[in-house]
């Protein structure tokens, strides 16, 4: 394994069941594949775009690597500080603890909670989480509060500038955002835990242009400032030329094409059955 | 009764306003309460404040019998396991007539003794008693809530998978608030105990279940008035009814059937309560 890895995929399958209407008119199950086989590498401090055609399998991937699905066969190793670890039978919250960050496809903030709450509850110290560290250590508590609240300011500064709407109504539910903000407080929440892989699905998809060039910014700022590798779904082509410095094409569940996005625009499979030209 | 009810509604919130879980096993509990402190004042005698503890300890040890297999489980399907545990809690205390003496019921429990020899009898001493530990209770919710562990809660409650991909134990964070919520039900369950002196099992049935639940979602859920503005209307609504001066019989009717038109038009208009913050999906 090349020093510059930070994950591993290796022969990876899953199965759904569906179920069908036989022949006869009764209902029966049936097992299909979403994922055939599927190999990957992903170079560390580096983007690689994941593309291909709806309901070929790339979120159904994502959950797989972040603990969400748990795949019938094959195994997934991470290494995040120099040592390999075996992720496959990990739960969810572990592999996040580990250093695997992830933003879903719709928004999935805390909707009721603040927009500072927001921040703070994804905040990679987890001291005073227990009802036992609220109630006593109440003196530590409030300095390790302190820290957070800092730290979430100062990624809102860093990414938007002194004077933006996420530090502007930061004690606002929330809801309140709009559809793009939201979706910028999920990349920014991101700088609060202690991530070394994140997994982007569709992070430009329902936002206007103006917030499109501003989540390339912050995924390149990921990478440039945090040494953080990103893996990202993405529909957006010339978004992936911007940013992806690599690109995998997933076509009926397995790897079909890999390379630049340069060669995967250019090959002539993806043009006819994904880009239609 | 009212200190009664505002640590019942306030500890009821942590699970349905603050964590979304709709538990319909807090009158369960809430017996467990009161025949752990029947156990421990009358078999063990003890005084009221290792009472207190060992109801305390002993309420939320008996919760994880609940707690770990039904918070796996979510939406509907926890609503549903946490009436099974009502149930089978309700047919033990009913049942086990050599321990609980089923439907002839505990009489005879004694009142609070303090300090070895402060005994609490009567109505005033026992507001005053009953006071000091409801507000020892919201103020320890209110710092709960308010902390990081409640905000854990509230995002486990708002989105469960996002909680679990920012790296926290949504069923330990669960867990944790079932145990929490179920001592301090405990509370209460002792309180009643010595405050009436007598307890059988028809007063921790599912009706008494449903009716914790509907002082919840009247008076409001995700914060600290809500819950407490929910006990005060469900407590002194029969009082008001009393005072009009109609006769019982048709003044308890009366008083179920303001409770579920309340709970309606609420839903309707007010979903997140009275006075409360989070709306309940």
């Amino acid at each position: 394994m090349n020093s510059d890895t930070i994950l591993i995929i290796d022969s990876i399958r899953k199965s759904f069941v569906r179920n069908i209407v036989n022949i006869r008119g009764k209902d029966e199950d049936e097992k299909f594949y979403v994922l055939e086989d599927i190999d990957l590498i992903l170079p560390a401090g580096k983007i690689t775009a994941l593309i291909g055609g709806n309901g070929t399998g790339k979120t159904t991937l994502f959950n797989i690597i972040s603990g969400f699905f748990k795949a019938d066969e094959g195994k997934i190793e991470f290494k995040p500080n120099g040592s390999l670890i075996e992720l496959t039978n990990l739960s969810a919250y572990k592999r996040a603890q580990l250093g695997i960050g992830r933003m879903f496809q719709d928004n999935h903030i805390f909707q009721n909670m603040t927009v500072l709450e927001n921040m703070l509850v994804a905040d990679e110290n987890f001291f005073g989480e227990r009802p036992f560290q609220s109630i006593i250590y109440y003196r530590k508590n409030n300095n390790v509060e302190k820290e957070r609240i800092e730290k979430a300011e100062k990624i809102f500064i860093d990414l938007f500038g002194e004077d933006n709407p996420f530090l502007n109504m930061k004690n606002e539910k929330a809801k309140n955002l709009s559809y793009g903000q939201q979706r910028l407080l999920g990349l920014a929440r991101l700088l609060m835990g202690n991530y070394k892989l994140l997994l982007l699905d569709e992070p430009t998809s329902g936002v206007n242009p103006v917030i499109i060039e501003k989540i390339k910014a912050i995924i390149n700022y990921f990478v440039e400032n945090k040494n953080m590798t990103v893996f990202l779904i993405e529909h957006n082509m010339k978004f992936v030329l911007d940013v992806a410095d690599f690109c995998h094409f997933m076509s009926k569940g397995i790897i079909a094409v890999s390379g630049t996005p340069e060669d995967i625009i250019g090959n002539p499979d993806v043009r006819k059955t994904y880009l239609g030209i | 009764m009212i200190n009664i009810y505002i640590i019942l509604t306030t500890s009821t919130n942590l699970l349905v306003g603050m964590t979304n879980l709709l538990s319909l096993g807090q009158a369960a509990l809430y017996g467990i309460g009161a025949y752990l402190a029947v156990l421990a004042m009358m078999v063990l005698n003890l005084s009221f404040i290792p009472t207190l503890i060992f109801v305390i300890i002993g309420t939320s040890l008996l919760s994880l019998l609940i707690a770990y297999p039904s918070l796996r489980l979510r939406g509907d399907y926890f609503v549903l396991a946490t009436l099974g545990f009502q149930l089978i809690v309700f047919t033990i205390l009913y049942n086990w007539v050599d321990v609980t003496r089923g439907p002839y019921g505990i009489p005879g429990i004694p009142s609070p003794i303090l300090f070895g020899d402060i005994v609490i009898t009567g109505i005033i001493p026992y507001l005053i008693l009953s006071s000091i530990l409801a507000v020892g209770v919201v103020s320890l919710f209110f710092k709960l809530i308010y902390s990081p562990f409640g905000r854990a809660l509230k995002a486990v409650r708002d989105d469960e998978l996002s909680a679990e991909a920012i790296g926290r134990n949504v069923t330990a964070l669960k867990i944790w608030a079932f145990v929490v919520s179920s001592g301090f039900i405990g509370i209460s369950g002792l309180l009643y105990a010595s405050y009436v002196s007598y307890i059988d099992p028809t007063s921790f049935n599912l009706d008494e279940a449903i009716f914790i639940l509907s002082a919840v979602i009247i008076g409001g859920t995700g914060n600290i008035k809500g819950p407490i503005i929910g006990a005060v209307f469900v407590v002194i609504l029969p009082e008001l009814l009393r005072f009009v001066g109609l006769p019982d019989s048709v003044a308890a009717n009366l008083r179920q059937i303001i409770y579920g038109l309340m709970i309606i038009i609420l839903m309707r208009l007010r979903p997140q309560g009275l006075a409360g913050e989070y709306a309940l999906r």
